[in-house]
């Protein structure tokens, strides 16, 4: 007690106020450096099987011989199918399975998206462990297409023959479901939303014949053509929808199959050389942030991780001497193994960062540097808070750091004085609105109210309720792009992207040109400083938040948004000028642009798939963006902005 | 249609009631589509009661009679079961579903008792003695997984010179059922599986069948008029073999894939090639021998068979008359043929081997297959391990007539269902289909939930029945070992009571078992939680007691040493600190 | 006068608006609320009223079960309104309604002006208060109040019953306390804790108010038995409801022994997940011994200032109870502010409201980790009622502090605005 009471009374010093910008630049450069040191082998670890069941690569696998004849003679079935409509398609592919004697049901979905229809066919069949009760099950998926939008003719002959083999067996402890979704993200998310009926009937049908929890999905990815054709590694793809991981004991297990029983290399996250120099671990782990930060769905196995179904992507690359038995053979044994499981994937990591096919930081390890780079905004508005109170705070009491005593106070402070009807009649009008946004801003709104009166701690003469106002506004302006981003038609979006991104740039000054033209009694020196200390105090915690379920998302965020815990509003034009022109560069919009570029990837495609995760995968990083990043953004441009006009 | 009827004959002859002790035993084959085989195996022995109240037991057998007798169970029903009945594909279920239980092991019984609690006493005692008997848990049936059935079961055999029976059903869906299970089973047979059609019944075939499931039904059952009763102990098997797998030799299991020249291509595809071959489905019917499918060859009669009347014909084959079905022995048998030849029925010789040897052979025509009353499945809706939603889906194929049925869920207590949220619906009509309702709400650890549901399904309607549950977080000792796995709910057991069948044991059908999984805690943690728990209150308490006591003095009025400030308090703590060491 | 009431109105109109909003712009969100376990516990749950109600109208006893743990006059009160799944409008009606009076009977306490003037003891701040409107303010756009109003959790009643307990003692209704503190306490239990503060409060106000002492003896044991006998009058005639006493086993029963250990913002669940069989009767003693251990300590130290005590106790409630939710820090949170008068002698506020509001955004997080992407475990969730309940319990303990330090500038009026030790 005593020691915090003197370390309180430390608060009085007046040099403390000088440290903060030093203190939030630390935060950001260890939090950065942190980041930088992870690939040594010191901060990283080699991977390793914990769940014992698996046993990877312990069974002799049998998948040769005759079977390749057959595995050939389903490659041509399927080559004959390519220009063929979607229900002769999955008719065919139904008989195919039928007369393997497996129960054969089709999906039909239909969605559509940005004025855009996606609409195709999922077949499936279940194989019935013959000492299964039904109870759980496993997936072989080979989408008929894959991400790059080739045909998966080789995929879906393996997964043919497979079901054939694999009906043989008697030890199959799980049902096997052999799954061939029309194409590679929206058809298994139909099919796997509608598996946990948590799909929507208009657009998706339900499933005629299930079977029962899903314990692991595997999906194959071999497009060569009717001729077949050698590859070289095998490419493991891990990102689910959201950043969400599988287990990390499915991908060990995988690597180890094919490297250590069929001597195929693996690589991920397209380093197809790895020469594991520091340089490539550095860029391999810089790739998956990137991939996870979107986000996206990566392959037909993206879908079931939200529904914790752990579940990797097998893709062929390169041109080698490994065939599709070496292929059909790993997938054998990484079904052998996963019909070992006791018990649902849990003894390994959710969350790593992978360096390499056999090498992985866990979050332990890489967690602190998303939380100092959101830790320096806290600081960054703590400051902001005190210096607002600066000058009226009387010394006796500097304990008074409250943003919390955002309107109440304020509110009382006038009707204690003076009975002026009006005031509470504002407060409570002002308040009605907030709630009719989403729940997460509602909660963050009021969230400034409720703990309002615990929290003041001292009469301050701070104006708090248009600051917090205006803050909770621009969260609220942030609805408007979410909606009409997501919405938009498809061929326009490009042409919406470039005029937000101009409005988006104007908006600041045009914002703080109005106030101060028409009332610039609101935005006081102190209102600004307010204004900029309550964004960026959310920004903070809502990016310590997002940092345990989207850890690469956050970092990426919060580096992008450095600046904003760093700018003032000056009273020289000049710096003001700068400080604009930077802040101009990253605003979202712009950061999108520059990254796709970057990335050399398409704005106008990058645009739809996002419109299309929303609709269809539940893809969540735009209302980050646009409700999180995006009014931070706009609040510190406007308090910089601001210093224009005067 | 001939076929199906004759089954229903010989359901009939099965059942049919013979007069003082005897034994009798009988297996019906029936090929089924998909190369598949259904093996149905009948032990029925007879007992008077009078020589059963005396423990003077001929073919009963006295350990089993023994515990009935001690647990004052008048009848008793008890079933093995693995593996799943695949109605679209097999049609009706054996005996209409009546000899089969949910997967894992099942059994009710009629206990005679005064109260409720001596017939639970009585029933923990029976279940107790049976799992010794048959090597399986079922002592797990406690409090928590017994329900007492209102409209679902009805007893088989006349309880006439009995009083106030209490019925008592447990189900233990996780339980593994194997070879352990089938000894002492083959133990209670007259024959012990040395002779007879029970010679045929070997673990690793049996248990490598797609569905299999051995029941014990032990009724009385009373003469017309007369008081001459008798306690009839059925027996029965019945197992779906793959013939494919089933014919693998037992030393060689490995499905390897065929030599290249064995297998058969369609050559009428363009691609077709030395290395390229699309597999050939012959609709040929497989060839097979008993002892090829069963591992172990049909070691004759078992002597103590009736050796005459119409019960001789021990093995039957239900195949269509073109079927060729060559017998192959060296002992003294008969043939008989039944219902317009599609049944052929044998009587063992006694000593020798016996053997039918099917050769693969091209049918023309398919026996008809008697399709189910109905066909039902139940799954669990959403995801996460929080809450969930039931749903079962219940069809009516017929287009002529309702089905009324009973629908019986049995779940364990840490599943709590809402029943305000059950919902059913039939997709032709929007009338309720439920008729009556028996619900019994679960109490934590201390009995599960009972719901029973009368309903009608109109013609060629599917009826879709769902209810939202939460999952109840249970205490870390209560997990099973593989906590991660999940819990097993007990198959929904539906009784279909209109249109009645021909005999009085009724026709169920079986849903699968679900998967459960429940929020775990952190099994590694116990120590851990309560300190940091602990702590936390004693901040609370500390802190605010300490305000309490305590009285506050001006900063100078207090000893100086170790005045406020941070300088002071190091200061105070340098001081301690020399202390210490002066005095060490 | 007039311009207060029209004050109230209008926040009053705008709050139900606000409530009434959400209830038909998101009609998920009730839903989607009542199934969080930071807003409705296994003993507040509106699903399990409803289900009860379904059992009782079916006449099945639903203490017969163990889904229902609530108190019995609640049932015929609920099976009267319309089916909330069909027809919600009646349901959020009466739950807006519910806030709205309670708000009420909270400025009614603030304009007792007992917060900081009491018979014995005036706080030398007691010029520094905000208006009743205001506080009430604070309450309705609370958002835990509102989510606790919008998943229609029972412990709302809870909380009007205890506020108007606190109305009506602090403006002396002798008969209208009693009653509203033995609902209180019959629907929750631990509110019975509250009546010796509040009897307190009750005896300075009726002192104030005609300015002759009553004998406190035999005002006490009047109140005491009155507060008796209405508590044996709600239980018998919830007993006649019910047609057996099965229901005290299954409400209190459950609340005291804590068999169903589904999640909640306290610090029991979890404890009682990992603790050992043998261990379980006997820290289950030491837990409400613990909780119930506040309330002579403080109504003794601080006798002077009774309402503090009390809203002291709810903020104990919210920490310490076995089925605690956001629903009771609510409460604490909206009495706190009427002792504007300490804030000034509050120090670690920033501290504890930073934590609460930290926790309030990473609670839901990591549950959702835990629950249903199952890549956390429940440790994660756990440590975050850790540190709301830490961040609560330091608010508590900073203003009785501060409660403490006020008396003391009265006591001793030099030490005002020095640093002092507690010795």
């Amino acid at each position: 007690m005593a020691l915090i009471s003197s370390i309180l009374a430390l608060r009085r010093d007046k040099r403390i106020l000088k440290i903060p910008p030093y203190l939030s630049a630390l935060c950001v450069i260890v939090g950065i450096a942190w980041l930088l040191v992870l690939p040594l082998n010191e901060y990283s670890r080699g991977t390793y099987v914990s769940e014992n069941a698996l046993l990877p690569g312990q069974v002799h696998t049998y998948f040769t011989g005759s079977e390749h004849n057959v595995f050939r003679a389903y490659r041509h079935e399927v080559h004959g199918l390519i220009d063929k409509p979607v229900a002769e398609r999955s008719q065919r592919l139904e008989t195919i399975f039928r007369e393997q004697n497996l129960k054969v049901a089709t999906q039909h979905y239909n969605y559509t998206v940005s004025n855009r229809t996606i609409a195709n066919e999922n077949v499936y069949a279940i194989l019935q462990g013959p000492r299964a009760d039904a109870t759980e099950a496993i997936v072989l998926i080979a989408a008929w297409k894959n991400m790059a939008d080739e045909v998966n003719n080789s995929g879906v002959a393996l997964v043919l023959t497979l079901a054939r083999y694999f009906k043989r067996w008697s030890l199959w402890s799980k049902d096997i479901i052999f799954l061939i979704p029309g194409d590679s993200t929206s058809g298994s998310q139909a099919w796997v939303d509608a598996y946990h009926d948590g799909h929507d009937q208009r657009y998706v049908e339900s499933l005629n014949i299930k079977s029962g929890a899903l314990q692991g999905a595997v999906a194959v990815d071999y497009p060569a053509g009717p001729w077949g054709q050698r590859y070289d590694k095998l490419h493991v793809v891990y990102d689910g929808v959201n950043g969400q991981l599988p287990n990390l004991d499915l991908f060990n297990t995988a690597v180890q199959i094919a490297s250590g029983q069929m001597g195929i290399g693996s690589v991920i996250q397209r380093m197809w050389h790895h020469d594991n120099s520091y340089k490539d671990r550095l860029q391999t782990m810089l790739r998956g942030m990137i991939s996870q930060g979107l986000g996206h769905a990566t392959g037909p196995h993206s879908s079931f991780i939200p529904y914790h179904v752990d579940a990797v992507t097998l893709q062929t690359v390169g041109d080698g001497w490994h065939d599709e038995m070496s292929l059909g053979k790993t997938v054998e044994s990484l079904f052998r193994s996963l019909n070992n499981l006791l018990e649902h994937l849990h003894q390994s990591f959710f969350f790593y960062l992978l360096l390499q096919s056999n090498r992985f930081v866990s979050i332990g390890t890489y967690l602190p540097s998303a939380m100092l780079i959101a830790i320096n905004f806290s600081i960054a508005a703590m400051a902001l808070w005190v210096k607002s109170g600066r000058r009226t705070e009387p010394i006796a009491n500097p304990a008074s750091t409250q943003p919390k005593s955002k309107p109440a106070s304020s509110a009382d402070k006038e009707d204690k004085g003076d009975t002026k009807p009006t005031h509470d009649i504002k407060h409570a009008k002002e308040k009605a609105p907030a709630p009719q946004q989403p729940a997460t801003e509602l909660l963050e709104i009021d969230g400034a109210l409720a703990i309002v009166p615990v929290a003041s701690t001292t009469v301050t003469e701070r104006a708090l309720l248009i600051p917090a106002l205006l803050v909770i506004s621009a969260h609220a302006l942030g609805l408007v792009p979410l909606y009409l981003f997501n919405n938009w038609d498809a061929d326009h979006l490009p042409g919406l992207f470039i005029t937000t991104a101009n409005i988006i740039t104007l908006f600041p000054i045009a914002v703080a040109f109005l106030f101060n033209y028409t009332s610039p009694h609101i935005l006081t020196l102190q209102a600004l400083t307010l204004i900029q200390c309550f964004s960026l105090l959310l920004l903070g915690m809502f990016l310590a938040a997002l940092a345990t379920l989207n850890f690469s998302l956050s970092v990426l965020i919060g580096v992008a948004c450095v600046p904003l815990s760093f700018v003032r509003r000056s009273t020289n034009m000049g710096i003001n000028a700068v400080q604009l022109g930077m802040l101009a560069l990253l605003n979202p919009c712009m950061v999108v642009q520059i990254g796709t570029k970057l990335l050399g990837g398409n704005l106008a495609e990058i645009l739809v798939t996002a419109a299309q995760g929303w609709h269809i995968w539940g893809l969540w990083t735009q209302v980050v963006v646009w409700l999180v990043w995006f009014p931070a953004w706009i609040a510190c441009s406007v308090v910089v902005a601001s210093g224009i006009f005067d | 249609m001939l076929s199906s009827l004759c089954l229903v004959l010989l359901n009939a002859l099965v059942i049919s009631v013979a007069a003082g002790s005897d034994y009798h035993e009988q297996l019906l084959l029936r090929p089924l589509p998909q190369n598949t085989l259904l093996a149905s195996f009948n032990f029925r022995s007879n007992e008077s009661a009078a020589a059963f109240e005396q423990q003077n037991f001929r073919y009963f057998p006295r350990s089993f009679g023994q515990i009935l007798q001690h647990a004052h169970a008048k009848e008793l029903h008890l079933r093995f079961n693995v593996g799943r009945w695949d109605a679209e594909n097999w049609g009706q279920r054996p005996r209409n579903g009546a000899r089969e239980g949910g997967t894992g092991v099942e059994l009710w019984a009629w206990v005679e008792a005064d109260t409720e609690d001596e017939a639970f006493a009585r029933w923990l005692t029976l279940t107790n003695a049976l799992s010794g008997l048959f090597c399986a848990s079922l002592n797990f049936i406690d409090a928590t997984k017994t329900i007492r059935p209102v409209m679902t079961f009805a007893p088989e055999g006349q309880h006439a010179n009995s009083s106030n029976l209490h019925l008592l059903h447990g189900t233990l869906p996780h339980e593994v059922v194997c070879t352990e299970n089938l000894t002492p089973f083959l133990k209670l047979l007259p024959c012990k599986g040395k002779a007879g059609i029970s010679s045929l019944l070997d673990g690793h075939k049996l248990f490598d069948a797609s569905f299999q499931t051995m029941a014990i039904d032990v009724r009385p059952i009373c003469g017309q008029g007369d008081a001459s009763c008798f306690l009839e102990m059925e027996q029965t098997v019945d197992m779906v073999l793959d013939i494919a797998r089933s014919k693998r030799p037992r030393d060689n299991p490995i499905p390897r894939p065929l030599p290249i020249d064995q297998l058969e291509c369609d050559t009428s595809k363009l691609y077709n090639a030395h290395d390229t071959c699309y597999p050939l489905n012959k609709g040929t019917d497989p060839a097979w021998t008993l002892e090829e499918v069963f591992g172990k060859p049909l070691r004759g009669a078992c002597p103590l068979t009736e050796q005459s009347g119409d019960e001789v014909n021990t093995v039957c084959i239900n195949t269509p008359p073109e079927r060729t079905v060559e017998v192959r022995t060296t002992g003294q048998f008969a043939e008989s043929k039944l219902a317009s030849d599609t049944v052929r029925c044998y009587k063992l010789p006694t000593g020798a081997h016996f053997d039918l040897v099917l050769p693969e052979q091209k049918m023309s025509t398919g026996l008809v297959r008697p399709d189910p009353q109905i066909f039902a499945a139940r799954s669990i809706n959403g995801h996460g391990q929080e809450r969930g939603s039931t749903q079962s889906i219940i069809r009516n194929p017929s287009t002529t007539e309702a089905v009324e049925i009973v629908y019986l869920e049995s779940l364990p207590w840490f599943m709590k269902p809402y029943l305000h949220t059950l919902r059913a619906r039939v997709d032709t009509t929007y009338e309720s289909p439920i008729k009556e309702t028996y619900y019994r709400p679960a109490v934590d650890r201390k009995r599960g939930t009972h719901l029973e549901l009368r309903m009608v399904i109109p013609p060629s309607s599917t009826l879709t029945l769902t209810y939202d549950f939460e999952k109840a977080i249970l205490r870390y000792t209560e997990y099973p070992p593989d906590a991660n796995r999940g819990f097993d709910v007990a198959p929904a057991v539906i009784r279909i009571l209109s249109p009645q069948s021909g005999d009085n044991r009724g026709v169920y059908v079986r849903t699968t078992s679900l998967l459960l999984p429940l929020p775990t805690p952190d099994f590694s943690m116990p120590y851990n939680v309560i300190i940091l728990t602990s702590t936390v209150m004693a901040l609370g308490f500390g802190n605010i007691f300490n305000l309490l006591v305590r009285r506050f003095v001006g900063i100078d009025e207090a000893p100086a040493l170790g005045a406020g400030g941070l300088k002071g308090m190091l200061l105070s703590k340098i001081t301690r600190l020399r202390g210490l060491l002066g005095k060490a | 006068m007039t311009i207060d009431t029209q004050q109230k109105l209008l926040l009053f109109g705008a709050a139900a608006a606000v409530r009434l909003l959400l209830f038909t712009v998101f009609p998920a969100l009730p839903e989607l609320l009542a199934g969080r376990v930071e807003v409705s516990t296994p003993v507040t749950s509106f699903k399990r009223l409803q289900e009860g109600v379904f059992l009782y109208t079916h006449n099945v006893s639903p203490y017969d079960g163990g889904v229902y743990h609530q108190a019995p006059l609640l049932l015929p009160l609920f099976s009267l309104l319309p089916n909330p799944a069909y027809a919600p409008l009646a349901t959020n009606l009466f739950y807006t309604a519910v806030d709205l009076l309670s708000a009420n009977a909270l400025a009614h306490v603030a304009d007792s002006g007992f917060a900081s003037v009491t018979r014995l003891f005036a706080s030398p701040r007691k010029e520094l208060r905000w208006s009743s409107a205001a506080i009430a303010a604070g309450f309705l756009f609370n958002p835990f109040t509102v989510a606790t109003c919008i998943a229609r959790s029972t412990s709302a009643l809870t909380n009007l019953f205890v506020l108007t307990a606190m109305a009506k003692a602090s403006h002396g209704a002798s008969i209208t306390f009693v009653l509203a503190a033995a609902f209180a306490s019959y629907l929750a239990m631990h509110p019975i804790l509250l009546f010796p503060p509040l009897l307190l409060l009750l005896y300075d106000a009726r002192t104030l108010k005609t300015k002759t002492a009553p004998d406190v003896s035999s005002f006490v044991i009047t109140h005491s038995l009155g507060f008796a006998a209405a508590i044996a009058a709600l239980l018998s005639a919830s007993a006649a409801l019910t047609g057996s006493w099965d229901f005290l086993a299954a409400t209190y029963g459950v609340r005291l022994l804590l068999p169903d250990l589904t999640p909640n913002v306290g610090l029991w669940w979890y404890f009682f997940i990992e603790m050992f069989d043998s261990f379980r009767e006997f820290f289950l003693g030491v837990f409400w011994l613990h909780a119930a251990s506040y309330m002579p300590g403080l109504t003794i130290r601080l006798n002077k200032q009774p309402l503090f005590v009390a809203c002291t106790l709810t903020g104990v409630f919210a920490i310490f109870t076995p089925y605690p939710s956001i629903a009771d820090a609510a409460l604490y949170l909206s009495l706190v502010p009427m002792f504007r008068h300490l804030f000034p002698l509050m120090r670690y506020t920033f501290l504890a409201s930073a934590s609460i509001l930290y926790t309030s955004f990473l609670g839901p997080a990591f549950y959702h980790l835990w629950v249903y992407a199952g890549s956390g475990n429940a440790n994660f969730f756990y440590a975050i009622t850790l540190v709301w309940s830490l961040g609560l319990s330091i608010i508590l303990g900073d203003s009785l502090y501060a409660a403490l330090r006020d008396e003391l500038d009265v006591e001793r009026p030099e030490l005002q605005g020095k640093e002092v030790r507690r010795i």
